[in-house]
């Protein structure tokens, strides 16, 4: 009997590669005859080109090829998806660090060298950057996601009349900085095409695979069957490699236009503006309740930057606000400011981040001005079914998060009084905050292939992406938990576009997402299996009825007999068996509600005297349905619970108004935590599967850490000092 | 930064051929202002090869003889001239810790170190911890202690482990990670990086 690796602490089965330098991540792909492309960005906000003199760089040595508007490479805009401007095809300047010239050369040095002697001159107008001032605009909004919304209890006239008739209210406003998801490994391609331009190989981070060689088939004019990526490690992602930005089409028209691969690589500085980045967003929220606590209105209106060229819409209040607490009165409205600044895209948990930091950093206002314990208040809210639709969650456990960690934490320590606490120069506090994220599945079909063979061991493929997540291990333990074999023997594969269409590396929604199709897949090799049993005439099934087999832990049993899988695969002559199946969800998407949970504790100390904030202690409760590979959620809940401590406390990268430019383009201006900021972080999971979502009941946790997470260092901030920091990040000089 | 930043408008010398019309034509203009940009071979002055500088190195236990520009860096020398591309380049300018290498037994940075001063030195990069088959204790340590997501930042911090633990730093949690944080781990796995150090040197003792 195989004892299934469901829930264990599995090691990456990658973990060797990228232990020993290995693993081939984009710029790491070798290829004769490589051309080295460096990208020229613009210095200016907005405006036009007026001229672009690239005759030193052209004459440079080992210049190979100089791409401008002058002699553009003809790349298309996809409608609707990424950014809505092709580089290079005009002389419009959209924002400031836009791509407007791309140099060609023998090596990377070269074209860098080259690359600065490139000197344009422009026609100025004023960006429009103030997020304060410029006009707001409706949100559009995603599909089955409304921009805004009104609930009203019977009777109630308005949100104003509902806060009007509460005991307390708590009205107060947020503001988050821009933020970059400073993926360790800058955005980097190769690109080659076979010797007569009709299948474009891209090696390239994608988070999804498919989407990915799709966007850059439209944008070269190709078909997106001769486009084929490969991706099968990738140096982080967090959102950054969602979409295709323009690296890659870039790379690759001139790779067909230079009749040789050629790779571009982006400057660490270049990344902050040629890939998206997460809005900066103000956002205001109205909480009304009663002197016991108990909420009567909940109103959250957010103000989020939203580039002219595109493309995400940022939506802080849909997975927060308008399903985390009981409410009879419910308002809230997403709105949009234009700017002329780079393209937004999803960052780790794109809305729900910031939004949780405004709605559980209230929520912590509203336990001070009631009296009432931070977990009490939330205990006293607690939302069974989602307010204003009624829907039931598949599977929720919320209150248990609370209640183990308030144990785990120790939270009963806790003193309501801020300042109450002092150790030495320290004064020392607590603070908590809610963690949601939704649980979903993809609604798209996720294919997996399972091949059995005659050595028995299996291949599980699909083409998802491993961005650091675990998704490499994940599909082997469900392989092996599938197939009932031991995991040594299973070998897994993905990020590669001639693997069956796998599940987006998106929205934490791969593990769940992957789960029934590996069973399917499982399913139809089996089939396949039993019926080369029953067929072939080497078989001992032969002419038995499939039924009359079962497969049962690597093994067909039937009439007596019992052979492994690689022994009848052995014996009829046949190398393999396999079978590609798909899943995708069912009526049951639409029934529930699904979401992860998870509540957090944390303990700062903050200097009396410097105003150094510093996070000491952090415990992380989650609900996450069934956990497939318990060291990869513990390291997934870790990272995001750092991201969400990076947000509160150190992430930052302020907009020039005057120019467009971003005050932060390196890693040393754009502070991201390093080790010496993160102290040992408890995390405890219920392990409680969600059997709605999927067989095994495994929900994502990919982005649920980083939700809350920053409101619960902000509120342990308030609690250590009694200054309450509303912008972020909170940095020692607004707390002197 | 940006090269055009730092671009010279008005280098003597150089004959400015405007590409690009000016005014409120711009837009459309450009496809007819094309004055030779990219549609002429230019003459390519290669660098000159007197002005290579001849190393001689060990990497990784094996003598190199390379003649390397005095403006490379390390980093794209081992990158791109040697193959070895398991040391990363995560910013180019000492801010990450991706790039870190060991240049005779000492942690550097190899974006910040240029080639032509290695010479007659031993650098070591991740592809050369390992005996054979048999992992070094930190690598071991990484993976049973998952000190690694993306693992793109892993051969640095592995790196950077490594000359630390043998630098005597590595005593207690708080110094570990005081000394290791001149690696940047965005999937952010420092506790985990923390656990494995602390596992491996008490074995590499
Ligand atoms: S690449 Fe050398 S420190 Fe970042
Ligand atoms: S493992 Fe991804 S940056 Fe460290």
């Amino acid at each position: 009997m195989t004892v299934s690796p469901v829930g264990r602490d599995i090691d990456r089965v990658d973990g060797r590669s990228k232990v020993t330098g290995t693993a081939r991540y984009s710029a790491d792909y070798p290829a004769s005859n490589l051309a080295h492309a460096y990208l020229v960005t613009s210095t200016i906000g907005r405006g036009s080109i007026r001229t672009m003199d690239t005759t030193a760089a052209q004459n440079a040595p080992g210049v190979v090829g100089v791409y401008s508007p002058a002699n553009p490479l003809g790349l298309r805009l996809v409608p609707g998806i990424g950014e809505q401007y092709a580089p290079l095809e005009d002389t419009q300047i959209r924002f400031r660090g836009q791509i407007i010239a791309m140099v060609v050369a023998e090596s990377s040095r070269q074209a860098r060298d080259a690359a600065g002697l490139i000197s344009p001159t422009y026609d100025e107008q004023p960006p429009r950057t103030s997020l304060a001032d410029e006009p707001r605009v409706p949100a559009a909004g995603p599909p089955g996601h409304p921009p805004s919304a009104l609930v009203l209890a019977p009777g109630v006239a308005s949100i104003e009349a509902a806060l009007a008739a509460s005991d307390v209210v708590v009205e107060a406003s947020f503001h988050q900085p821009m933020q970059h998801a400073v993926a360790m490994e800058p955005h980097a391609v190769l690109a080659e095409w076979n010797s007569d331009h009709t299948q474009l190989t891209l090696y390239s981070g994608a988070q999804l695979p498919h989407t990915a060689a799709l966007g850059a088939a439209i944008r070269l004019g190709v078909p997106p069957t001769a486009v084929r990526l490969i991706t099968p490690y990738v140096g982080g992602a967090f959102g950054s490699r969602v979409i295709p930005w323009y690296d890659a089409p870039l790379a690759a028209a001139a790779a067909r236009q230079l009749n040789r691969p050629v790779r571009l690589v982006l400057a660490r500085e270049q990344v902050f503006t040629v890939v998206g980045h997460r809005s900066a967003v103000n956002q205001t929220i109205k909480l009304g309740a009663s002197r016991g606590g108990v909420l009567n209105a909940v109103s959250h209106v957010s103000d989020a930057s939203m580039p002219f060229v595109g493309y995400r819409q940022m939506q802080p209040a849909v997975d927060t606000s308008a399903v985390l607490y009981k409410t009879p009165n419910l308002h809230f409205d997403q709105r949009h400011v234009m700017l002329d600044v780079p393209p937004t895209c999803a960052m780790r948990a794109p809305n729900e981040a910031p939004g949780a930091f405004a709605l559980e950093t209230a929520m912590d206002e509203l336990a001070v001005a009631t009296g009432i314990d931070p977990v009490e208040l939330r205990q006293r809210n607690y939302a069974t079914v989602v307010p204003g639709t009624g829907l039931r969650w598949s599977s929720k456990h919320l209150d248990d998060c609370y209640r183990v960690g308030v144990r785990r934490f120790g939270w009963s320590a806790r003193r309501a009084e801020p300042r109450s606490r002092v150790d030495g120069q320290w004064l020392v506090g607590m603070g908590m905050a809610t963690a949601i994220y939704p649980g979903n599945r993809i609604p798209d079909p996720v294919q997996v292939r399972v091949r059995l063979r005659d050595d028995d061991t299996a291949v599980v493929s699909s083409a998802t992406a491993d961005t650091g997540t675990g998704g490499l291990t994940m599909l082997a333990i469900t392989g092996a938990h599938g197939l009932g074999v031991p995991l040594r023997r299973v070998k897994s594969e993905l990020g590669d576009t001639n693997l069956p269409p796998g599940a987006p590396a998106v929205g934490s929604m791969a593990t769940a997402s992957t789960v029934p199709a590996v069973e399917a897949a499982v399913n139809a090799a089996v089939a396949e299996l039993i019926k080369v049993a029953v067929t072939d005439p080497r078989s001992p099934w032969q002419g038995a009825n499939s039924e009359d087999l079962t497969y049962e832990n690597g093994h067909l049993r039937g009439r007596g007999i019992s052979m492994s899988f690689g022994r009848l695969l052995t014996t009829v002559g046949r190398p393999s068996v396999e079978a590609t199946a798909a899943a995708q969800p069912g009526p049951e998407a639409t029934q529930y509600e699904f979401h992860s949970f998870g509540a957090h504790f944390c303990e700062v100390r903050v200097n009396r005297y410097t105003g150094e904030p510093r996070v000491t202690r952090f415990t992380t409760v989650v609900d996450v349905g069934r956990v497939v590979n318990a060291q990869a959620v513990r390291s997934q809940i870790v990272g995001g619970v750092i991201f969400g401590i990076g947000h509160a406390l150190l992430e930052d990268n302020p907009l020039e108004l005057d120019t467009g430019r971003l005050a932060a383009s390196n890693m040393a201006d754009y502070m991201v935590p390093v080790n010496a900021d993160i102290p040992a972080i408890d995390v405890h999971w219920l392990d409680r599967p969600d059997s709605v979502l999927n067989s095994l009941g495994a929900r994502g946790a990919g982005e649920l850490g980083t939700v809350g997470s920053a409101a619960a260092v902000g509120n342990a901030i308030y609690n250590a000092t009694g200054t309450r920091i509303r912008s972020l990040p909170i940095t020692l000089d607004k707390l002197l | 930064m940006n090269p055009s930043e730092n671009a010279d408008d008005s280098r003597p010398g150089v004959s400015r051929r405007s590409v690009l019309g000016g005014g409120a034509a711009v837009a459309v203009a450009v496809p007819l202002l094309v004055t030779g940009a990219g549609a002429e071979a230019a003459p390519v002055a290669e660098v000159a090869s007197a002005d290579l500088v001849p190393i001689k190195v060990e990497v990784n236990g094996k003598p190199v003889s390379v003649r390397v520009d005095p403006r490379t860096t390390l980093l794209d020398t081992l990158r791109e001239e040697l193959e070895l591309t398991g040391t990363k380049k995560g910013c180019d300018r000492g801010q990450c810790g991706a790039c870190t290498v060991h240049v005779d037994g000492r942690r550097v940075l190899s974006c910040l170190t240029l080639a032509a001063t290695v010479d007659e030195r031993e650098v070591t990069t991740i592809e050369g911890l390992a005996r054979g088959d048999r992992l070094h204790p930190m690598q071991q340590a990484f993976i049973e202690r998952d000190g690694l997501q993306c693992g793109f930042c892993t051969p640095g911090q592995i790196m950077s482990a490594v000359g630390m633990v043998h630098e005597g730093h590595a005593n207690s949690d708080d110094e570990i990670r005081e000394r290791m944080s001149g690696n940047i781990c965005r999937c952010s796995c420092y506790p985990f990086i923390v656990d494995a150090i602390r596992d491996a040197q008490k074995v590499m003792r």
